[in-house]
């Protein structure tokens, strides 16, 4: 094995709240590197933890130690960017900001817009499979991936897909470590296809109170059935919506990315159409990217989550289907009612994921986590622990209920890592 | 060509009665004079008959046609349309082929949440069709969409002309129903919503070729009609002014819906076909544009188109003025495929990837490999994502020819591969390029997807011998291409 450095005392080792630590953590900077942490751990029986960012290590995991954590936030930068190509690819360590940065020089973007940009790494983002509201448009991680190398718990390293944005060669191996929790390997490099940065952007605001919330859901299937192309049909409950925007009110995030004429025909379109009872906001280009950044750093977080004095912070994504947003975020500020926790929360009508940040205590925690699942559960919906403490994990089950078919994720993960020397645990059914 | 009603004894293997047993007598073939038409599918070179034919009618029916095979040892596969282009779909083995045509049906349409329900043998075009009226399409097209299924296309993750800005097929699926190949059933996102938790078996299953389990419902998104749309022909004198042009609408920051172009040998064929539309015969490369969208952003970007093309010496640019007029120029583009033939006794279509700025070197490439095999190649491609469909014409008849054909569309392969494309952008592997996957993958990376079938498909029962080459398969195949090349 190199001559890693091993840190002894590092706050990733120090701060065991969230779990998912080690007795030593070694941090690389190139892939042979990883090869060898995980060659050598995987010969010696030892368990890796794989860290970048440090932001999710309140995202699942049953194990509040391995024997080693390796981080990958010292490899980062940009490999390759064609310009022409429209095609980047990318060290795990890269933070979402430094990305996009690089990128806008030329125009151009990733379209994902993940929470906290500023310390959130792209490989992290891709191999927890996280979006924001605009994935509604420009779609998720999987839809934008189109290569990946991967170093398997044996060290050898492995190409998926490729650098072209059509590739049916073989099977489309991406898709295997796009949110797999890290389970499969460590993701070394990542190619994305991107978009030009729209030449222009607004974003409309419809506020409504409570009782007429119901008139929002109408409008947006309205929307649905028009020509307007929003990028987000996001809507917020009172509580998030007062921190956003001062404003205590059901609120719809209307984005609009397009050509300037476009941009300015879709406003007037929802200012003819929207509801009599709604309140209208446009948000100019500049103050549009602005609120969009406050909303990428809203949700806990492991690195900011410093809850003391038996306050619990929660993370739950829901998956219901998409006009089912709406029930879900009803239902779950019925909870916040009747468990007194503070629940902030935001879905997409268009894409169907929901996300609620609760703040409370454990307790109340534990009753609105398990009541707003058994709803969605009923819906043939389900609901994710995105960021809790490590000891309330096991009691709360993360992943929910699991799938029929979880034999073959357990055979994968046999093919893959029979050693489950990767992040064992961290993953859906103890994977 | 079914068997007649009334009862009647099946002849030969005990194995006909006992498939006909789950199936009905009726939704049966095992007579060799009826197996013939399932010898090959749209890739013609290799042909290879099937042990039988099943018609199931539902997904219990397929559950159980494959419990049947896999609790014998015999070897069997999934066919749709038969419309693939790699042979996937040819029963090398001697399979049950478990066909889906009579699973055809529309289960259902959520206009709300943007999704609907179809079995496997439901046609592409019919479901755009059946949603119109409310302004709503199904956005994966490829050319042969009036009559390829969306089980076939989800076997081959298929793409199409407006994919650039639309994604391929499995940007579109988010719920699939599946036979796994014990005959055990699977529902995966049943309700289409997306992250489930745990492995992405949607999209490892989606391009699978029909390895790793049979579909037997889907469901798919579908997207509202874009209010504008509006298109543009370029014609251009020198090919490399074209490939620019492609590189420049794209660096300019518009997303077009579809930007594909056709080279000079291309036009002669289209223009001889059953859709010509009077392009001109001494141009190297036509580029055919299309903008889609808020109809209020449409001219602003079709401008812009306008603008680089004369940058780039276009000698005539125009923008349909009509939607016949449009519907001519695509009718023309989709079909040209097939108008080949009146050009040439017999064509090769082959479909590498590359990434959009080698255009001008690869396109050089391919004219020196058409210079050195003495074949004419027309190239007719998706230039927008970089998709190539070189078209090898050749006679069959004429000894050697097909042989050559073939070593010339490997090559061109190769020359996508080496400027690092890939062997396929959309007709997938099958058993025509098995062995150009080792153009673009490691025996490393090769094993490590051959260990994925292995959790779906431990027996290799499942549509054997396709996607991966083996020592001997590989050689086997090639073999026998090459003696069908020879005959």
């Amino acid at each position: 094995m190199l001559e890693l450095k091993e840190v002894m005392d590092n706050k990733i080792l120090a701060d065991k709240r969230f779990g998912n630590t080690g007795l030593s953590l070694i941090s690389v900077k190139s892939e042979e590197e990883i090869a060898d942490v995980l060659r050598s751990a995987n010969e010696k029986g030892k368990t890796v933890s794989i860290v970048s960012g440090g932001t999710k290590r309140g995202y699942g995991g049953l194990k509040e130690e391995y024997d080693v954590v390796l981080s990958l936030a010292e490899y980062r930068g940009i490999v390759e960017h064609t310009v022409g190509d429209m095609t980047v690819t990318v060290r795990p360590g890269t933070t979402i900001a430094e990305l996009q940065n690089f990128l806008r020089k030329h125009d151009q973007m990733v379209s994902l817009d993940p929470s906290w940009p500023e310390q959130a790494t792209i490989g992290g983002v891709i191999a927890a499979n996280e979006s924001g509201p605009k994935r509604l448009k420009y779609g998720s991680a999987r839809d934008l991936v189109i290569g990946l190398r991967v170093v398997y718990p044996d060290g050898s390293v492995i190409r998926t897909g490729g650098k072209v944005v059509k590739n049916v060669a073989g099977y489309d191996m991406n898709k295997l470590f796009i949110g797999a929790m890290g389970t499969l390997g460590a993701i070394s490099e990542i190619t994305l296809k991107l978009r030009p940065v729209p030449k222009d952007e607004s974003l409309v605001l419809l506020s409504v109170k409570e009782e007429h919330v119901d008139e929002l859901k109408t409008f947006a299937i309205k929307v649905q059935d028009s020509m307007v192309e929003p990028v987000t049909l996001e809507l917020v409950n009172p509580t998030l919506s007062k921190q956003l925007w001062d404003r205590e009110a059901y609120t719809l995030l209307m984005g609009f990315e397009d050509v300037p004429n476009a941009v300015q025909y879709q406003e007037e379109w929802v200012r003819a159409q929207k509801p009599k009872e709604a309140v209208m906001d446009v948000l100019p280009a500049n103050e549009a990217m602005d609120f969009w950044n406050r909303f990428a750093n809203i949700a806990p977080n492991s690195l900011t989550d410093n809850s003391e004095n038996g306050e619990v912070k929660a993370n739950l994504k829901i998956g219901s289907k998409n006009m089912q947003v709406m029930d879900v975020l009803k239902e779950a500020d019925r909870f916040q009612r009747q468990y007194g926790v503070t629940l902030a929360a935001h879905g997409g009508l268009g894409h169907g994921l929901t996300n609620a940040y609760l703040t409370g205590s454990e307790d109340q925690i534990k009753a609105v986590v398990r009541e707003l699942r058994d709803f969605v559960e009923s819906k043939q919906g389900y609901a994710v622990l995105k960021h809790l403490p490590f000891y309330l994990r096991e009691e709360l089950n993360v992943w929910g209920k699991g799938q029929s078919y979880h034999f073959l994720f357990e055979g994968i993960k046999r093919k893959v890592d029979p050693n489950n020397s990767l992040n064992h645990q961290r993953f859906v059914g103890g994977i | 060509m079914l068997f007649a009603k009334k009862k009647k004894k099946i002849d030969g293997d005990k194995h006909y009665v006992s498939l006909a047993n789950i199936v009905g007598e009726t939704a049966i073939l095992y007579k060799k004079e009826d197996l013939v038409s399932y010898d090959c599918d749209g890739f013609t070179i290799h042909k290879s008959m099937p042990k039988a034919v099943v018609f199931p009618k539902s997904t219990e029916e397929v559950a159980a046609a494959v419990k049947y095979c896999a609790e014998n040892k015999i070897p069997f596969l999934a066919r749709g349309a038969g419309t693939g282009l790699s042979g996937g779909a040819i029963p090398l083995n001697g399979e049950v082929i478990i066909s889906l045509a009579k699973m055809k049906q529309l289960l259902s349409v959520d206009f709300e949440n943007r999704q609907a329900v179809v079995q496997p043998g439901f046609v592409n075009l019919k479901l755009t069709n059946s949603i119109a009226n409310k302004g709503y399409y199904y956005a994966p097209d490829p050319s042969s969409q009036y009559v390829c299924t969306i089980g076939g296309n989800v076997a081959e993750n298929a793409g199409g002309a407006h994919c650039l800005k639309y994604g391929v097929t499995t940007n579109h699926i988010l719920g699939l129903e599946v036979v796994l190949s014990n005959g055990e059933i699977i529902e995966i996102s049943e309700n289409g919503i997306p992250d489930a938790p745990g492995y992405d078996l949607l999209g490892l299953l989606t391009g699978s070729e029909g390895t790793l389990g049979i579909v037997t419902k889907i469901t798919v998104r579908i997207l509202k009609n874009p209010e504008g749309k509006q298109t543009v022909l370029a014609y251009f004198d020198k090919a490399e002014d074209g490939s620019h042009a492609v590189s420049d609408i794209i660096s300019a920051g518009i997303v077009p819906a579809a930007l594909e172009m056709m080279d000079k040998t291309a036009i002669e064929g289209v223009e001889a076909g059953t859709y010509p539309v009077g392009h001109p015969r001494d141009i190297e490369a036509l580029l055919l544009i299309e903008v889609d969208g808020v109809a209020a952003g449409i001219d602003e970007q079709i401008e812009e188109i306008l603008k680089v093309c004369k940058q780039r010496n276009v000698r005539e640019v125009k923008v349909a003025e009509s939607e016949e007029e449009r519907g001519k120029w695509w009718a023309n583009r989709k079909t040209g495929f097939g108008a080949m033939g009146a050009i040439s006794p017999d064509y090769l279509v082959q479909d590498g990837v590359i990434p959009r700025s080698r255009l001008p070197k690869v396109l050089q490439n391919i004219s020196e490999i058409s210079k050195e095999s003495g074949l004419r190649i027309a190239n007719i491609f998706h230039a927008g994502d970089g998709n190539l469909h070189p078209l090898i014409l050749f006679d069959s008849r004429i000894p050697g020819e097909t042989e050559k054909a073939v070593k010339a569309g490997t090559a061109c392969l190769k020359a996508c591969a080496d400027v690092g494309g890939s062997i396929t952008g959309e007709h997938g592997v099958g058993i025509e390029k098995i062995e150009e996957m080792r153009f673009i993958f490691t025996d490393e990376e090769l094993e490590a997807q051959t260990k994925i079938r292995e959790v779906f498909n431990p027996e290799n029962l499942l549509n054997k011998g396709k996607l991966f080459p083996t020592p001997s398969r590989c050689m086997d195949v090639k073999k026998v291409i090459k003696e069908a090349a020879a005959n």
